[in-house]
């Protein structure tokens, strides 16, 4: 019996030293302040960085110098609730074709008090975009302004993956294929549907869904290998984060590690056959805003880990992967508040946007690295 | 007093406990629909732990909602009640109907139109809602009516 508790004492010390092994030396520093909700940032070039605000601006930042007057020509959003301009992302072929993605809430064009999520492409030239082109528009419409999700990636063969989430008021929809409430979808990179999604021939479904069964969607990466890793908003409690699979049903709202916000149950099940499991969640919510796979080689040490920004109470996640576990987890940055956003920069260095009226854009560099 | 206190006690409690179960039953009716495993033993369960949780362990206190809603309208009855000669029963019937049309009505329109009672996202759940507070104040009328009987003897 004593042999076992020394052994089982010796494993625990053997799992916090390799934890503690990964620590490294960083040092931060601001180099944006005063944004308006940021919620997006995108490198276009080693120098130059788009920023969104949610309030509807698309920022320029050269050099670690916010430009004064915004990007022109971004289209009108409604800027309301958890709405507003969220993504931006750069088209993998930017440097030949100038094509940025934004995705925003919008009023209906035929019911102004409904709204949707839009993706947009359009080109960017010098500080305007132009050549817009409406790639995506969320059906039904909506009432609420919140649960938007709004996280766009490309795929390696050059798809987009767009997020949409559950609108909140709907979450029930999420498991129904013929709306996008709580769903991944995929387009190519015009708008135009893939003939190889997973419903493109299923009666009654919509063709661009890939997965299903989502609540509020706000990461997603994709890893060289083509695992797509997502995370969203679980309601109170029940964050998840999600290895997904085309066609996959997720569960949402039928299965659920959370509940209502009212302190009523949602589901008492949290699996099923058919639903699939989280390879991670928290109770109590950590609100994940966002999410980056850092392949910099600033900080050898993080390579292949999972950054995830937390709005709740406010600090930065950093995930290890071993295949498709999570073997340890490091909260960083709690100082902070909370973060909304997190990239990383062509150097190597981790880029924090932290949320709120009066946004700042954080630098993270190894402390051996000049200013 | 004693007795107008207990008489206001029970019919929060009615009202709570008539909005809450009708917000597990949705629940419950949709996991149904959707061909999950419920059965009575999950039925009890989450009636039993709604009536709590919703109280204990949501954003809000349900009951203390309802309490705070009911109080304002019966004290704004109470004191249209010194002009206005219409049945006790029916006027706190409304009040009470009115309390609820305040939580249900007017809450989403403080959080961007999001239903944080679940039960309250159709006009159908809504009017059961708006009727579980009519229920309540006419149960409070009532026993205002006995009381004055039995004083008036």
């Amino acid at each position: 019996m004593k042999v076992a508790k020394f052994l089982t004492l010796l494993s625990g010390l053997l799992v916090l030293s390799s934890l503690s092994s990964a620590e490294v030396q960083y040092k931060t520093e601001t180099m944006v302040e005063g944004l308006d909700h940021p919620w997006s940032m995108a490198f276009i070039s080693s120098r130059h960085m788009l920023v969104t605000e949610l309030s509807g601006q698309l920022r320029l930042v050269t050099d670690g110098e916010l430009s004064e007057t915004p990007i022109e020509g971004v289209p009108e959003v409604l800027f309301a609730g958890q709405g507003g301009l969220s993504e931006v992302l750069v088209h993998p072929n930017f440097e030949e074709n100038g094509f940025i993605y934004l995705s925003f809430s919008a009023p209906d064009a035929d019911e102004p008090k409904l709204n949707r999520l839009n993706v947009v492409r359009a080109r960017l030239e010098g500080e305007a975009l132009v050549g817009h082109k409406t790639i995506f528009k969320s059906n039904p419409p909506r009432k609420a302004a919140a649960h938007y999700g709004a996280r766009l990636a490309f795929m390696a063969d050059g798809s987009l993956l767009i997020t949409s989430g559950d609108g909140f008021n709907y979450r029930e929809k999420a498991q129904h294929l013929d709306n996008h409430f709580g769903k991944i979808l995929r387009v190519n990179d015009d708008g135009s549907i893939p003939t190889d999604n997973p419903f493109f021939n299923s009666p009654g479904a919509l063709p661009e869904i890939w997965s299903y069964g989502h609540r509020n969607l706000q990461g997603l990466v994709i890893k060289d290998d083509g695992t797509v890793l997502e995370h969203e908003h679980g309601p109170k409690g029940g964050d998840e984060l999600n290895i997904i699979e085309p066609g996959n049903n997720y569960g949402w709202p039928a299965i659920t590690y959370g509940i209502d916000y009212s302190g009523a149950t949602i589901s008492p099940f949290t699996e099923q056959p058919g639903m699939e499991q989280p390879i991670k969640y928290w109770v109590p919510s950590i609100a994940p805003s966002s999410m980056a796979l850092y392949q910099g080689d600033m900080f050898p040490s993080w390579k292949g880990n999972l950054f995830i920004s937390a709005l709740v109470p406010g600090d930065l996640r950093r995930l290890e992967l071993s295949g498709e576990k999570v073997v340890g987890e490091e909260i960083l940055f709690s100082e902070l508040g909370r973060i909304r956003n997190v990239i990383t920069a062509p150097d190597g260095s981790l880029i924090l946007a932290t949320d709120g009226a009066e946004g700042k854009i954080i630098r993270v560099f190894a402390d051996n690295q000049i200013d | 007093m004693i007795k107008q206190s207990i008489s206001f006690l029970v019919a929060v409690t009615i009202a709570t406990v008539l909005l809450i179960t009708q917000t597990t039953v949705t629940n419950i009716a949709w996991l149904f629909s959707m061909d999950m495993p419920v059965d009575a033993p999950v039925v009890i369960s989450m009636i039993v732990g709604d009536l709590i949780g919703m109280n204990v362990n949501g954003a809000f206190p349900v009951g203390g909602l309802v309490l705070v809603g009911m109080l304002i309208a019966f004290i704004v009855t109470r004191i249209a009640l010194i002009w206005v000669n219409i049945d006790k029963r029916y006027l706190y019937a409304l009040a009470g109907g009115m309390a609820m049309v305040a939580i249900v009505g007017l809450m989403p329109l403080a959080f961007y139109n999001l239903e944080l009672i679940a039960g309250a996202r159709t006009f159908v759940g809504k009017g059961y809602l708006i009727f579980t507070g009519v229920i309540a104040g006419y149960y409070f009328g009532s026993r205002q009516t006995e009381n004055s009987t039995d004083e008036s003897r």
